[in-house]
């Protein structure tokens, strides 16, 4: 039992949270500004309106402009508000319920995208740490701590996890009909931008390729186990995964990606850049006249300096 | 380094969360749908389509005043909305054309130097796929609508 409850709530350090907040908060921003740009435009086709199960659950009204704009200021403010790491309960919880509903919206005409598990998940379960004291530069560790990032750490791989049990049920409960389709012809054609372009005469490479995805996919739950040089030659490789579908599809996971913030140390930042200021400080501040090297006739007059 | 304390409900219901929300995303990806968004099923490229596929691009033409037929692109930035949205509603908008004026819309809303815009179409550039290699391309109409002014 203590075993999973370790697993589950690891005791890992405060800063890390503080650290991933300012950048996610950030993020959001750049978010409904690139992304998920569309609920304001949308909310004016009320005609295409098809609400998802959450909407109608929580019984939420009709996207409109005066309500997408709304949500926009209030995500504006709640943002501004995180990144500088004051109250982050209450403006965690206001950024975290008004992206899910913004972005809730921009799926709810017909597209559902799905690179948003884990930055959605990730602004539910950050603002539960509470306040961290020292923030960025923090001294302390916690379970809570060590919970939130683990939640993210999870809807991160689970991204990648459930798109390949995804593909097994799609294809019929099959394990090699996805990885032996013509899936990345199709895509290429479609999204006739890319690098993809000079795939297209190579349909054998593309089926390679569509395995390794898939195998990789299928196994990246290790990824929750790994540490140290392993666990970066994971990142790595996921970080090349990205850049390459951006490559040959235009289709980035940016949402997903910020979030493999999660795994790193980000705790040791704040040390490390209170240490390249000490050592900016000391070189400046040794020697006459502030300057590195003795400046000539620069000595102190009575010369007993 | 400090430890923060943590009581033993607030570790309790933690873990209650995170079990649930790992059932909630198992269920959603092997027996849900789209609607059950944010624990739907990852279902982006997840189809699996065959050696003789037929890939169809759908796009919305339209003939301005001064003559020219153009293709207007259906990306948020130019006409309001992307061509996922007006794929999701190719039945409703072959029953009514006229749905197709939120596009019009957007576009000369976006376009105010452009001449005006007297009629749009649906089409598609159907590409069929020969034994998993690249074939020839066709266009098709699927519905037109005249632009009321």
């Amino acid at each position: 039992m203590r075993k999973i409850v370790g697993w589950f709530a690891p005791v890992l350090p405060e800063a890390r949270v503080a650290i991933l907040r300012s950048v996610l908060y950030v993020f959001v921003l750049l978010d409904i500004h690139v992304i998920v740009r569309d609920p304001i435009p949308l909310s004016r086709h009320p005609e295409l309106y098809q609400p998802l199960l959450l909407a109608r659950v929580l019984h939420l009204p009709p996207p409109s402009v005066p309500l997408s704009v709304t949500l926009y200021v209030i995500l504006l403010i709640g943002c501004v508000i995180g990144t500088a790491g004051r109250l982050p309960r209450l403006a965690g919880w206001i950024v975290a319920a008004a992206f899910t509903w913004w972005t809730a919206i921009g799926m709810s005409y017909g597209k559902v995208d799905h690179d948003h598990l884990a930055l959605v998940v990730a602004l539910w379960v950050l603002p539960t740490v509470g306040v961290v004291n020292g923030r960025w530069r923090s001294r302390q560790r916690s379970a809570q701590a060590g919970w939130a990032l683990k939640c993210i750490q999870i809807a991160v791989i689970s991204t990648y996890f459930l798109s390949a049990l995804t593909k097994i049920r799609s294809g019929g409960w099959s394990v090699t009909s996805w990885p032996e389709s013509s899936i990345l012809l199709w895509a290429i054609i479609r999204r006739p931008h890319g690098l993809g372009q000079f795939l297209l005469p190579y349909p054998e490479l593309l089926h390679v390729m569509q395995w390794m995805s898939f195998t990789a996919e299928l196994t990246s739950v290790v990824v929750l186990w790994l540490r140290g040089r392993a666990l970066l030659a994971a990142a790595m490789f996921w970080m090349g995964f990205h850049v390459f579908t951006a490559a040959i599809l235009y289709i980035h996971f940016a949402p997903t990606v910020i979030c493999w913030l999660a795994f790193a140390p980000l705790e040791r930042l704040g040390p490390w850049f209170a240490r390249v200021k000490a050592r900016r400080r000391q070189r400046t501040g040794r020697g006459a006249a502030r300057h590195p090297v003795p400046v000539l006739r620069d000595q102190p007059i009575d010369g007993a300096g | 380094m400090e430890q923060r304390a943590i009581s033993r409900v607030s570790l309790t219901w933690r873990i209650v969360v995170a079990v649930l929300g790992i059932g909630l995303l198992l269920n959603g990806s092997l027996r849900m749908s789209d609607d059950v968004w944010p624990f739907g099923p990852l279902s982006q490229y997840a189809f699996s389509p065959p050696r003789d596929a037929t890939i169809v691009i759908t796009r919305v033409e339209g003939l301005l005043t001064d003559g020219r037929r153009i293709d207007l692109p259906l990306r948020v930035g130019t006409a309001g909305i992307s061509r996922a949205e007006i794929e999701a509603r190719i039945p409703q908008i072959t029953a009514d054309p006229s749905l197709l004026r939120s596009v019009a819309d957007g576009w000369t809303e976006r376009h105010p130097d452009e001449p005006p815009l007297v009629q749009v179409w649906l089409v598609q550039d159907e590409t069929r796929l020969v034994d998993g290699r690249k074939g020839p391309t066709k266009l098709v109409e699927l519905s037109t609508s005249v632009v009321a002014r």
